[in-house]
């Protein structure tokens, strides 16, 4: 492959345009987290910094900034410093093949969802890491839940994105979008309900978010994985959290929900507005139902949405070849 | 099979249910109080009990109903009242630490002169804990003035000890208490002896628009320390 000096340019504008896009986010959601819990429970939010509270994230981050990196003692110290860097950095590149407009993708990939979900998996990773290295057992307990969680929410997350592949024909996030249209009835969630509605399920499971945020239950495990991480450590975690939230949200988009196409005009606007109202969607389900159990947790995975995706994957794959 | 399906299609649908509640919820108005803002109003204060303070007398509101019996004294578990008796039957000293009182009413309970009742203050601050000891006969002389100014300004015409006898204690009218702004659980901003010690209470009602002067006017108190 031929790596001339423009690629190379673009990526590291893209790669710093992205670092901005999660730290951005991470403050917006982290204000819109904290108002939305405080609007569903009829009180007034974040109010005091700053107009309706808006820089009260800002405050949080520089305080985060500023504290101590507590380290407790007997922490496998290499694996304890390289599980929040693991967790942050392989976000970048899962940004890379994402096309925010038609012009706009920082990386042209062709198998763009591929890599993707490859990539993904480094998440995992991380959370394990940081839970075996912790020397804690709350964090080991964390670990182990998030490990046999995002993988098995995996599967269905990936059977639920091959049943839209099997329509459009490519693993090109580009070619996904193009085939679908500008208005919502000619989005890929029209023709694959049940795969939306599949992988709206497994997002939550994925992004360890609640009702399926048992890596971090507070109630049970103190924080989960990140237990005894402080400061910058769990900054990182936060942040990573929050992006992997919006990536999710970002290739809901493009698979379902039309990417960057919209009535008027197409831009990255489109794609941006989509990806928010799913994650508006994942705040408001955190503050309406309670946390589920382990086991409830598999069952749903086994039971319900793998032979569902399994299913629909069966009838996309009959239908395409009755019908063409 | 088939009714474990239909099960999970009704906790489905339940989920929505629940999605609908907090959505009516998130757009539904606030119905806390921003407090530096806004207060609770008075009225609602009556129901809340705060340390004691002692009443009204029948007579003259300044002059307290206490006989100096050390009934409550005896009653209190905390030790926190000194109560000295005079030449008559009324109090001299009247010294109450609230830094050891427990809140518990044996002392309102127990007293037979019905001379003590629990106070509506809600705002009270204290830096230290002098500030904690107070002396009440000072705080209820205070408070019957500030009584008797408010029922002078509310009625000009009328006579203001016969509205104060008409209704001795802290429950008066919530008109009045609405029109002054000065409800007579509240006490005074100037202390009276050097002993007492009391953070003014924010007499200003709900304040719909966010104002930073009532923030700073809340808890001045030059005379100690």
């Amino acid at each position: 492959m031929f790596l001339s000096l423009a690629i190379v340019a673009q990526i590291i504008v893209a790669v710093l345009l992205i670092i901005a896009l999660m730290v951005g986010n991470a403050v917006v959601m982290v204000y819109m987290e904290r108002k939305v819990a405080g609007f569903i429970q009829r009180r007034p939010g974040p109010y005091e910094v700053g107009p309706y509270g808006t820089l009260q994230a800002i405050c949080d981050s520089m305080k985060l900034l500023a504290k101590q990196l507590y380290r407790p003692g007997n922490v496998d110290l290499i694996l304890y410093y390289l599980a929040p860097i693991l967790a942050f950095f392989p976000v970048l590149l899962l940004y890379l093949p994402i096309p925010f407009g038609p012009y706009l993708t920082a990386l042209p990939v062709g198998d763009g969802v591929i890599l993707i979900l490859a990539f993904a998996g480094l998440g995992v990773l991380s959370n394990l890491l940081a839970g075996w290295s912790s020397n804690n057992k709350y964090s080991l307990l964390g670990a182990a839940r998030a490990v046999s969680q995002t993988v098995a929410y995996e599967i269905p997350m990936i059977l639920a994105l091959l049943a839209v592949v099997f329509l459009s024909g490519s693993t090109d996030l580009k070619v996904v979008t193009d085939q679908q249209g500008p208005w919502p009835w000619q989005w890929n969630i029209v023709l694959q309900p049940l795969a939306f509605f599949i992988y709206l399920v497994s997002l939550v499971g994925e992004t360890n978010r609640a009702p399926f945020d048992l890596p971090e239950a507070e109630s049970e495990l103190a924080a989960g994985f990140h237990t005894e991480y402080s400061g910058m450590g769990f900054a990182l975690f936060f942040l990573s959290e929050y992006a992997n939230m919006l990536l999710v949200s970002f290739v809901a988009a493009v698979f379902f929900l039309g990417g960057y196409k919209g009535p008027i005009a197409d831009g990255f606007w489109w794609i941006f507005i989509k990806a928010y109202a799913l994650m508006f969607f994942m705040v408001w389900i955190r503050w309406t139902f309670p946390r589920v159990r382990f086991d409830q947790l598999l069952n749903i995975n086994w039971k319900w949405l793998l032979p569902l995706g399994l299913f629909n994957l069966w009838l996309t794959a009959a239908v395409i070849k009755v019908a063409f | 099979m088939l009714k474990e399906i239909w099960d999970n299609l009704k906790g489905l649908y339940s989920l929505g249910v629940g999605m609908a509640i907090t959505g009516r919820y998130l757009l539904s108005p606030v119905e806390t109080i921003h407090y530096p803002r806004q207060v609770v109003a008075d009225e609602i204060m009556e129901s809340f009990r705060g340390p004691i303070q002692l009443t009204f007398g029948p007579k003259d509101p300044a002059q307290s109903r206490c006989i100096s019996c050390q009934m409550c004294v005896k009653a209190c578990p905390g030790h926190c009242l000194t109560v000295t008796k005079g030449e008559t039957k009324s109090p001299v000293v009247w010294l109450y630490d609230f830094s050891y009182c427990c809140l518990c009413g044996a002392c309102v309970e127990t007293c037979p002169a019905s001379a003590l009742e629990f106070s509506h203050k809600v705002y009270l601050v204290a830096k230290s804990r002098a500030e904690l000891s107070m002396d009440l006969l000072a705080d209820l002389k205070s408070r019957a003035l500030k009584k008797a100014e408010s029922v002078k300004s509310e009625l000009p015409g009328s006579a203001p000890t016969t509205q104060n006898l008409a209704a001795p204690g802290p429950k008066d009218s919530p008109v009045k208490a609405e029109a002054t702004k000065t409800p007579l659980a509240n006490s005074d901003p100037e202390p009276k002896a050097p002993t007492e010690a009391r953070p003014p209470k924010k007499a200003a009602k709900a304040d719909p628009l966010p104002s930073d002067a009532t923030i700073e006017s809340r808890p001045k108190n030059g005379s100690d320390q």
